[in-house]
């Protein structure tokens, strides 16, 4: 993978003793102003290549947000899409807004995401919106063991139709698909939502890993080709990169 | 909590290295908070022998002055005793009293008990259920195997107000400051009206759906910086960063989770005795301090997370000194202007949204 530098977020500012950000700017001398000249559309074009805010290097940035109800499991997706973990028990409810950075390598080309988590509550809405037309792509989630999240897919379409971006990459995720017993909402019902709202649809597994690197990894793919697309080169197909690459939870898939 | 500090008190050799340090320290600490990997316990101890000498002064104060006394009168001394620190043992009672958490309390003799006997809102339990293991996972008090557990407390305490406040509910965030209250007067009942003070009278309306209270501070807020810390200001300007994305948890969490416990308990001493303003009061230190620093962002992600590295670190872990710091570093911040600014911002929010 990419070059990482030392300073890494949290464990570096808790150090008494550690100057703020030194080595930040160190890194950031010379390779950091055409990151300063971001437009408001979340899209970064560095001269290559650039710094990434947890210190890696990076071509392109994308800002991907995590929507859904509350408890659907927005912080456990992100934590292990970012850090390949998951620790039962061991998160705190998301209040307002917060965001980590993860840089892929896709096709050669590094490209970073930006992803902001979001607090489900209803009521945050009002404070958490303002940031979707920002958005580069959106990652709705719903959990298969509550179907109260599932209803409320349609009132996020909702919302997200009308203050993200005309162009935003939106993806239906049914999580928690690891807990066959607990289940209330069929893979069928997803994937018939999802084909309503003409939306890329897989279920995914916090718990277990699966789809979940998938889901991101194809976000950015989506949105890589879209930025840097060859005069010749074919559109790339969402969905069908989707529906090769996607396993399925558990076997009992008819 | 002053036992374990006497234990760390005693004459140390330099040679004591960081592992006995740790064995000294405890993985726990006194509030029952598992305390994090990269814990510095050296500089902790450190800290720590030095606050000791502040907390048995205060300490000795204080029994002096309630000398046993179940309520306290407010004047000009007893502020000055709640802004030098309220100590733990004290902490629920003066709370209570000063902030007429107590006075409702005994005028409302069972009123507690029959919120939690009455039919309960299905919607609101399970809102509340959501967040019960999402808590503060990593206090040993709110794990199921503990004894008294307070998980089954905190679903209480959040039970009963959503029903006795039936606007607000229950809004994320509540959770946290319910599970504070529980760990500091191990009571349900005093919990329970403490967060009445909190959210019926000290708080603005923060938690209602609206957010409207919450969203006028955060643009207060702004105000204060443009006129207080103007570079500041300008650099949230120049990367189009909204207030709410900084500081919306700063508010909602009143700095739970934000900075550390014990500088949190000493803002609330200050914030059920002398109101809200002091949660401004230490929004405008930790920007007036860390000017510089935020100044450096270069972009929209670079100035969050230099907002979130000024809430870590020896300014605010010294929570003495950051608690004098507050009331000199931001400069005069009267009830006038506050009031002034809430209602116009208010009023401009409301404008905008309708």
């Amino acid at each position: 993978m990419s070059r990482k530098k030392a300073v890494k977020g949290k464990g570096s500012s808790k150090s008494p003793k550690a100057s703020p950000s030194s080595g930040r700017d160190g890194g950031r001398t010379g390779k950091g102003l055409a990151a300063a000249a971001a437009p408001s559309s979340g899209l970064v074009y560095p001269s290559r290549p650039s710094l990434s805010n947890s210190g890696e290097f990076y071509d392109i940035s994308f800002k991907v947000m995590l929507v859904g109800d509350s408890g659907v499991g927005k912080t456990c997706l992100l934590v292990r899409f970012k850090d390949g973990a998951f620790l039962a028990g061991s998160f705190i409810s998301t209040v307002g807004i917060d965001f980590r950075n993860k840089v892929m390598s896709i096709d050669a080309v590094k490209v970073k995401l930006q992803i902001w988590d979001t607090a489900g509550q209803e009521r945050f809405r009002s404070v958490t919106h303002a940031y979707y037309r920002d958005a580069n792509a959106l990652l709705l989630l719903y959990d298969v063991t509550n179907k109260a999240s599932f209803d409320n897919i349609r009132a996020w379409l909702t919302e997200i139709h009308e203050y993200a971006q005309q162009d935003v990459v939106v993806m239906l995720l049914g999580n928690k698909a690891d807990s066959t017993h607990d289940r209330v909402v069929k893979r069928e019902e997803g994937e018939k939502l999802a084909k309503e709202f003409g939306v890329p649809f897989m279920e995914t597994s916090a718990k277990s890993g699966l789809n979940v690197e998938l889901a991101f990894t194809a976000v950015a793919k989506e949105l890589k080709h879209r930025t840097m697309k060859e005069p010749d080169e074919p559109k790339f197909q969402l969905k069908e990169y989707v529906d090769k690459e996607m396993r399925t939870a558990g076997c009992c898939r008819s | 909590m002053e036992k374990k500090n006497q234990a760390i008190n005693r004459t140390r050799s330099p040679a004591d290295d960081d592992g006995r340090a740790k064995d000294r320290v405890g993985s726990v600490d006194p509030y029952g908070f598992e305390r994090s990997e990269d814990f510095d316990y050296e500089s902790h101890e450190e800290l720590m022998s030095e606050y000791l000498v502040v907390l048995t002064r205060r300490c000795i104060k204080w029994s002096k002055l309630l000398k046993g006394k179940s309520k306290v009168q407010k004047n000009v001394k007893l502020k000055r005793y709640v802004r030098k620190g309220i100590p733990n043992e004290h902490r629920a009672l003066v709370w209570m009293s000063a902030s007429g958490a107590q006075d409702q309390l005994e005028k409302n003799p069972g009123y507690f008990q029959s919120l939690l006997g009455a039919q309960h809102d299905p919607k609101l339990v399970e809102t509340i259920c959501t967040d019960l293991n999402r808590t503060f996972p990593d206090n040993v008090q709110f794990r199921k195997t503990s004894n008294p557990c307070l998980q089954k407390a905190l679903y209480n305490v959040l039970l009963a107000y959503g029903h006795h406040n039936q606007t607000v509910g229950y809004c994320q965030g509540m959770n946290f400051i319910a599970g504070y209250l529980l760990i500091i007067t191990k009571d349900e009942e005093k919990s329970f009206w403490l967060m009445d003070a909190l959210l019926g009278r000290i708080l603005p309306d923060y938690y209602s759906p609206a957010m409207l209270g919450l969203k006028t501070d955060q643009e207060v807020l702004g105000e204060l910086v443009k006129a207080k810390v103007p570079r500041v200001w300008q650099t949230m300007v120049d990367h189009n960063v909204m207030w709410t994305l900084v500081v919306s948890r700063w508010f909602i969490c009143l700095y739970i989770d934000v900075l550390p416990v014990e500088t949190v308990l000493r803002i609330w001493d200050c914030l059920f005795y002398e109101g809200s303003k002091i949660l401004f009061r230490v929004a405008l230190t930790l920007i007036h301090h860390n000017e510089a620093l935020i100044q450096q962002a270069h972009s929209l992600p670079d100035v969050c997370q230099n907002f979130k590295q000024i809430t870590h670190g020896p300014f605010v872990d010294e929570c003495h000194t950051f608690m004098q710091k507050i009331f000199t570093e931001p400069g005069s911040l009267s009830t006038a202007t506050l009031t002034k600014l809430r209602a116009t911002c208010r009023s401009r929010i409301i404008a905008e949204e309708s």
